[in-house]
């Protein structure tokens, strides 16, 4: 298989792998597509050696200049507006709809609650990186991928579970 | 007896030991239940994680672009890159010129007899090669100077005027010249008109039907013939360049077709003439059974199974592309060339 076939693979297998992994960061779906083309106009340009590792860490990185303009934006937006945003008028008909938003909310609030250690390796496992791959982009030795893991898991499970409870408490 | 740890067991579970480490997990699992159940609790521990993840998945409503249109962005891009990248060296050699002729003049000011050769090796001393470049001694003007820069003017003598001609050269040729095996096998040595063809091209997949003489130039031997007037998408190297021997057009200028090769391996084609002689090419390359290539008037563009035509006034611009590039892109491709034709 040539160089760009194997890259058009890796396209055609990872590019939604890489857009769950950047919305997990970002949290706006058409930003996490935006940023997925991102990494993969780099990953066309680069041509790097080890492509899979290359484009979560490609991926890593814009989510991370993101974050840090986000935060410049809001604090510009509070400089410029005095006025409170409205609060989204949505109304959910669907009661499925209303929990499933709720369960991501709790979910979300749990992910935030991990070290960023913790939940990056995590989201990395999830993205469907291997151990050495991991360890290569957190700086973490092999060995320790499987304890910080092991980590993570049971106190995102915990922090879900804390947080339904407290949901759960209040509804009732 | 001692117990497997638990993160051994998650690195177990995640498929991450080695053969031999494996076999000893579960050879010590087989004859210990404490192990066992605490393997069970981690594997639903394992799935309760990904489950609650997966639940964080955006709802799309994209389509991914396709694999073609993206490589076509990424070499859009790399082309805009060595645009800036030219403008850079412009303003190297142009902020070179303003310092050397500064310090020239400052240095003349202090010591009126220093040559000015000495006060610009001052300069240049502390400068890289581009700057280097932009120097140029009086009687070794090649080119039309293009920046006017600053002049030193000691008693009976100018010198340090800067001109871009070398960097024009080299700024030229790093664009669509790569190393292209297929661009070698044309020698620029080779003298023009040398490869006279009768119908057939060279091309893999551009067969011209429409009959006429052709000449097939190698890129050096092209831009000699035509300087600027090549067209072509920046960034690409190309592979081959043909030049109808006649033209109908009163201009004078022949259709020409320039192939370039994207990174995917296919070919793009450029072609460019009168409108009369681009039709008549275009409707020859139509598959049978295709609509004919429609006329087109004048400041209109078409487009068709990867083919796009733009015409203006009697002229006519077109790429011609595997029918997999979206027509967003070819779109913006001619429109880019059309730009920097006019």
């Amino acid at each position: 298989m040539s160089r760009v076939d194997e890259l058009e693979r890796l396209y055609q297998t990872s590019y939604t792998a890489v857009v769950r992994f950047l919305y997990r960061k970002v949290w706006d779906a058409d930003r996490a597509e935006d940023l997925a083309q991102e990494v993969f106009l780099r990953l066309f340009q680069h041509k790097p050696e080890k492509p899979r590792a290359w484009i979560f860490a490609v991926a890593a990185n814009l989510a991370r200049d993101e974050a840090r303009s986000a935060i410049r934006r809001r604090k510009h937006l509070t400089l410029l507006s005095t006025d409170p945003t409205p609060a989204p008028s949505r109304v959910q008909a669907a009661d499925e709809a209303v929990e499933h938003d709720e369960q991501m909310e709790a979910v979300q609030q749990a992910l935030a609650a991990l070290t960023p250690r913790d939940r990056e390796v995590l989201l990395l496992w999830d993205a469907g990186l291997s151990y050495p791959e991991i360890a290569a982009q957190t700086g973490l030795a092999v060995g320790a991928v499987g304890t910080t893991l092991a980590r993570a898991r049971k106190r995102l499970v915990e922090a879900y579970d804390t947080q339904h409870a407290q949901d759960h408490a209040a509804h009732s | 007896m001692r117990h497997i740890p638990e993160e051994e067991l998650h690195s177990y579970l995640d498929q991450a030991l080695s053969r031999s480490q494996c076999v000893e997990i579960e050879s010590h699992l087989a004859r210990c239940a404490w192990c066992r159940a605490s393997r069970d609790g981690i594997a639903a521990l394992r799935d309760r994680t990904t489950a609650l993840l997966s639940t964080l998945t955006p709802v799309r409503h994209r389509i991914p672009p396709s694999w073609e249109s993206l490589s076509l962005r990424a070499a859009a891009r790399s082309s805009r890159h060595v645009r800036l990248g030219r403008a850079g060296l412009w303003a190297a050699s142009i902020a070179a010129a303003v310092a050397l002729g500064w310090a020239g003049q400052a240095l003349l000011h202090r010591a009126p007899l220093a040559l000015p050769q000495q006060a610009a090796q001052a300069v240049l001393n502390d400068s890289g090669p581009v700057q280097q470049l932009a120097l140029q001694r009086p009687g070794e003007h090649t080119g039309t100077p293009e920046a006017p820069g600053p002049v030193i003017t000691p008693p009976g003598r100018r010198a340090g005027t800067v001109t871009a001609a070398k960097q024009r050269v080299v700024e030229e040729r790093s664009a669509p010249m790569d190393s292209d095996s297929s661009v070698s096998a044309y020698s620029p040595s080779e003298p023009v008109g040398s490869r006279l063809s009768a119908g057939g091209l060279p091309s893999r997949d551009f067969g011209l039907s429409g009959g006429g003489m052709w000449r097939t130039l190698s890129w050096d031997n092209a831009q000699r013939e035509r300087g600027e007037s090549v067209p072509r998408i920046r960034g690409l190297p190309v592979v081959e360049v043909q030049v109808a021997a006649a033209s109908r057009d009163s201009s004078g200028q022949p259709t020409m077709i320039v192939a370039q090769q994207l990174r995917s391996g296919q070919l793009i084609h450029t072609i460019e003439g009168p409108a009369t002689d681009v039709t008549r090419l275009l409707a020859s390359q139509r598959p049978e059974g295709a609509s004919p290539w429609p006329t087109m008037d004048s400041d209109s563009t078409a487009v068709s199974d990867g083919t796009m035509a733009m015409r203006h006034g009697d002229r006519m611009l077109a790429i011609q592309a595997s029918p997999s590039v979206p027509a967003d892109s070819l779109r913006a491709m001619i429109r880019r060339l059309n730009a920097a034709n006019r």
